[in-house]
């Protein structure tokens, strides 16, 4: 081997050679998957109908379920059945874009380990059950239940869907719907409530010249993201927005943006306060600031702020000028700093910027709600399941129906939402999969998959546009036992009030009674309800009547931003971190949205504990080892993955696996953050402050290959990308 | 022009009744013509036989009676899949034809189950490969303007002689280098996205 040298030319040329007879080779090699001949089934139509042809697609609108988001999608069907996914161009929502967990929906479909036939407990351990059996022991064990001892746990849910679930807990008397979602913003919505008067605000991205986002990551996980990426798109056209995103830990919209500012965990309410101070006092503040709030900002000087924060003070004044220099702008917060203990206090002090640089009536306009409250989005948070366990532990309730979610799972471990659950009388859950919440019924009810079903879809944020969105089934159901959440909840309501709903045949002939018996969904003067009600099918969107509000703008509530302590015993913070993909966990059964790459870290499948280099110097960790991440509540290990996008104090462990059951893709994989979150409450709200917990580091002797797209994180010298120095860039895209 | 070629493409099961009742014997077997202008794809395959729900005759149905493949293979001038025919389409001559036969019974059974016969694929390319018959039928036929009742030259470029055989047999590869080959010979598209989508 030695006598044979090679240089590189030659080398590349014996590749490129090589490579070639290799390819034609290649090329005529049969594969053996799906090549065997006479292996595979193909059936002819018996009898096609006219306008069927085997290969060509035929798209169906309907509604994404992925996320609470709403976002109308389209359906390519062919031979009878759904392949492929795409946005509806009628939905404001998304105007004809979708994400990759939208896309994802058709693995929730043909997911291997979605449940096929109900289950019953039977001495301890849940077995297949009949339709008619379990529907039987429903009525049994819910016949003498009645008032606030029977609830409902859901998911996000709004429309006709919602309206079910009210009927079915008012037939008990029962007022016990709570709403549970570990990634929300309801904490947003409650100061926007508080300080505008109007709880979910449009926020118009198109309109701003920059946007100041506290953590808010909505290109990835806030509110709608498809929405805020078209709103994004435009904000960059043409004269482009300048983005600011200050947070612990770099986010999808992080890693867009033009200035990436790492902010001390906990202390982003004391930045903006800072800000707040300095606009004050260089007297860029918009109208009059009261007398109490100037009190209020007085100790809030850019040394302090910069003490506090770490957000040096002349970075503050620069950041200050932006916004001033370019207006309109737009200030968010999202979920770091709505979970943190100071959580309302310090999205308080985010909204108040958004008054004191007149965005009110520019970028934030009053919100266009759907007209029928009943029908209105209950999108939640984690004070539902809160309540919600606490009642089942205090033994309060006799009755829990379970529906599109999976609260032992999603519930932090501090909850011991599975203990709790244990003392309620008779649980019954509605799913498509055996999750872990599945495995705690007395009775499970296999739900269709999203694209069997029927619905309507209330987005929680619209974008300023009231609609009803169409969730119609875009191929007939894969197993014959499952059957639809509104056909589950009617066969609920009849057993209860049979006179009342026997016109109801199923979900079906209810929606299509309800829709076109609403004022606004079928137009005026059409005699021909049904052409009218296939018309919307096919558009899958429905504009409707709105509300809209009128801002009453209050700064009363703005109060000082409670400093983070410091613990010797636990210096770190967590940061349990949700991304587009896995989401909460609820998509950790597929493999594709597994596969796909943490959009920062690029780390696929597992878990992993992201950290400062400083951090992992101090520990003497490098990316692969494995850590212990302790806090009061419980530990848990994964491999470290170290890198510059996260403040030395942070330590951020991603959400979505650590599934005990869940199907084979799931169970077992990574672990979860969410199960060593102290008990911390937001006061104000109530709602869990899941990025307060405080934890400390040990290095494990371990070490493996963390498995991630791309070997390095730097260009080595190469460049690969331009770069231009901080100051040039300061200069010409005026961050002052 | 389009309208011409579907016009001869509809046989009327009359005419082939005549036509089987005219014929006997085994008939005489004639060479594959190439359609003009077309290199062929060099390459051959020994296919298996495959075993079928009902041994279908290729054979007699184009060669002794001269039925054109798309009569039956209906779609593959619109769309990318050709189309195994609908039970209702071979019940449309066999309600009257052959009756007498087993293996018309046996199809008869399956239509009186409102039932389509499981069929073996024989011909397939892999999920990733994107092949639509509608493309190659549009270049080599209409575009070409040959003949419509000549398409099977067409088809037997990928096919073979099926005309020879009774059910039907892989004889090509079908591999990325037999396309390939035949798209280099007859300028079809280069792009790995082509076919690769
Ligand atoms: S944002 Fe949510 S609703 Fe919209 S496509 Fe993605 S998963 Fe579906």
């Amino acid at each position: 081997m030695s006598g044979f040298k090679v240089n590189r030319r030659d080398f590349l040329r014996v590749l490129g050679w090589g490579g070639a007879s290799t390819a034609l080779v290649g090329c005529d090699m049969p594969t053996t998957v799906t090549l065997e001949e006479g292996k595979e089934d193909v059936v002819a139509y018996f009898m096609p109908e006219e306008y069927v042809i085997p290969g060509v697609g035929v798209w169906y609108a309907s509604t994404c379920t992925q996320c609470a988001a709403g976002c109308g999608i389209h359906g390519r069907v062919r031979e009878g059945r759904a392949l492929k996914l795409e946005g509806n161009p009628e939905s404001v929502i998304n105007r004809g874009k979708t994400c990759m967990m939208g896309q994802a929906g058709v693995q929730a479909h043909y997911n291997p380990d979605r449940l096929t036939q109900p289950l019953m407990r039977e001495g301890g351990a849940l077995k297949p059950a009949s339709w008619e059996v379990a529907l039987k022991k429903i009525a049994e064990k819910t016949a003498s239940a009645n008032g606030d001892r029977v609830a409902w746990l859901s998911g996000a849910v709004s429309g006709h869907q919602a309206v079910l679930i009210n009927d079915v807990l008012n037939t008990f008397g029962s007022k016990q719907h709570f709403v549970h979602e570990t990634i929300h913003a309801s904490v947003w919505q409650a100061v926007a409530r508080d300080m505008l008067g109007d709880a979910q605000p449009v926020l118009r991205m198109d309109k701003a010249k920059s946007i100041l986002s506290f953590g808010a990551d909505f290109l990835g996980t806030w509110q709608s993201p498809v929405h805020f990426a078209t709103q994004y798109a435009k904000f960059r056209s043409g004269k482009r927005g300048v983005l600011i995103q200050v947070e612990p830990k770099m986010s999808l919209t992080g890693g867009s943006a033009d200035a990436w500012v790492a902010v001390r965990p906990g202390t982003e309410g004391i930045l903006a306060l800072g800000i707040a101070q300095n606009l004050v006092k260089r007297g860029w503040a918009k109208g009059e600031v009261p007398a109490k709030l100037k009190e209020v900002l007085a100790k809030y000087e850019l040394g302090m702020v910069a003490n506090a924060t770490g957000v040096a003070g002349d970075r503050i004044q620069r950041i200050t000028a932006a916004l001033k220099d370019h207006a309109p702008s737009l200030v968010l917060a999202g979920a770091p700093v709505e979970g943190g203990e100071n959580g309302y206090d310090a999205v308080s002090a985010v909204m108040l910027l958004n008054i004191l640089l007149g965005n009110i009536g520019q970028t934030i306009e009053p919100a266009a709600q759907f007209a029928e409250a009943r029908m209105q989005a209950r999108s939640g948070g984690t004070r539902g399941a809160l309540e919600f366990s606490k009642l089942a532990a205090a033994k309060k309730l006799d009755v829990a129906f379970i529906s599109h979610a999976n609260p032992v799972y999603h519930a932090p471990g501090f909850m011991k939402m599975k203990d709790a659950m244990a003392n309620v009388g008779f649980k019954v859950v509605m799913t498509q999969f055996p999750d872990e919440t599945a495995m705690q019924a007395d009775v499970v009810l296999p739900l269709y998959s999203a694209i069997e079903d029927w619905g309507t879809h209330v987005a929680a944020y619209n974008g300023g546009v009231a609609t009803l969105s169409f969730q119609q089934p875009l191929m007939e159901p894969l197993y014959k036992d499952t059957r639809g959440f509104g056909d589950v909840a009617l066969s609920l309501l009849k057993q209860r009030k049979p006179k009342e709903y026997a016109a109801f045949n199923d979900y079906y002939a209810y929606l299509k009674a309800s829709v076109s018996n609403m004022p606004a969904a079928v137009a005026k003067g059409d005699k021909n309800k049904d052409a009218a009600w296939n018309a919307l099918l096919q558009k899958g969107v429905l504009e409707t009547k709105a509300t809209v509000g009128k801002f009453k703008v209050n700064t009363a509530t703005v109060a000082a931003v409670a400093d983070v302590s410091a613990d010797v015993q636990f210096p770190y913070r967590l940061l349990p971190s949700a991304r587009l993909g896995l989401w909460d966990g609820r998509h950790a059964n597929s493999p594709w949205l597994q596969e796909s790459p943490d959009q920062i870290s690029k780390v696929v499948w597992g878990s992993w504990v992201e950290m400062h280099p400083v951090t992992a110097a101090k520990l003497g960790v490098k990316s692969g080892d494995y850590v212990r991440v302790t806090s009061a509540q419980g530990s848990l290990e994964a491999q470290a993955y170290v890198f510059n996008g996260i403040h030395p104090e942070a330590i951020a462990v991603p959400l979505g696996q650590g599934h005990q059951e869940y199907g084979r893709y799931a169970k077992g994989l990574g672990v979860n953050p969410y199960a060593i979150l102290n008990p911390v409450i937001e006061k104000k709200t109530g709602e869990v402050a899941a990025y307060a917990t405080r934890v400390s580091v040990t290095k494990l002797d371990k070490s493996a290959r963390l498995v991630h797209m791309g070997s390095s994180d730097t260009q080595m010298g190469r460049k690969l990308v331009s770069t231009i120095p901080a100051t040039v860039y300061r200069r010409t895209e005026g961050e002052a | 022009m389009f309208y011409k070629h579907v016009c001869k493409l509809v046989l009327p099961p009359v005419l082939m009744f005549v036509s089987l009742l005219l014929i006997s014997g085994a008939p005489a077997r004639a060479e594959l013509a190439v359609p003009p202008g077309v290199t062929p794809p060099v390459g051959t395959h020994a296919g298996e036989d495959v075993p079928q729900p009902i041994e279908f005759p290729h054979d007699i149905h184009v060669n002794i009676n001269k039925i054109n493949c798309m009569y039956c293979h209906t779609y593959a001038r619109r769309s990318k899949v050709a189309g195994i025919p609908p039970t209702s389409k071979c019940m449309g001559c066999h309600k009257m034809i052959a009756t007498d036969k087993p293996r018309i019974q046996k199809l008869t059974e399956y239509f009186t189950k409102k039932e389509s016969p499981k069929w073996k694929k024989v011909h397939d390319v892999p999920d990733f490969v994107h092949f639509s018959h509608e493309r190659h039928i549009k270049k080599f036929v209409f575009d070409a303007d040959l003949p419509v009742e000549n398409v099977e030259q067409v088809c037997g470029l990928c096919h073979g002689e099926i005309k020879a055989m009774t059910v039907a047999k892989k004889n090509k590869p079908l591999t990325m280098g037999f396309c390939r080959r035949c798209h280099e010979a007859n300028g079809g598209p280069g792009d790995c996205w082509k076919c690769h989508k």
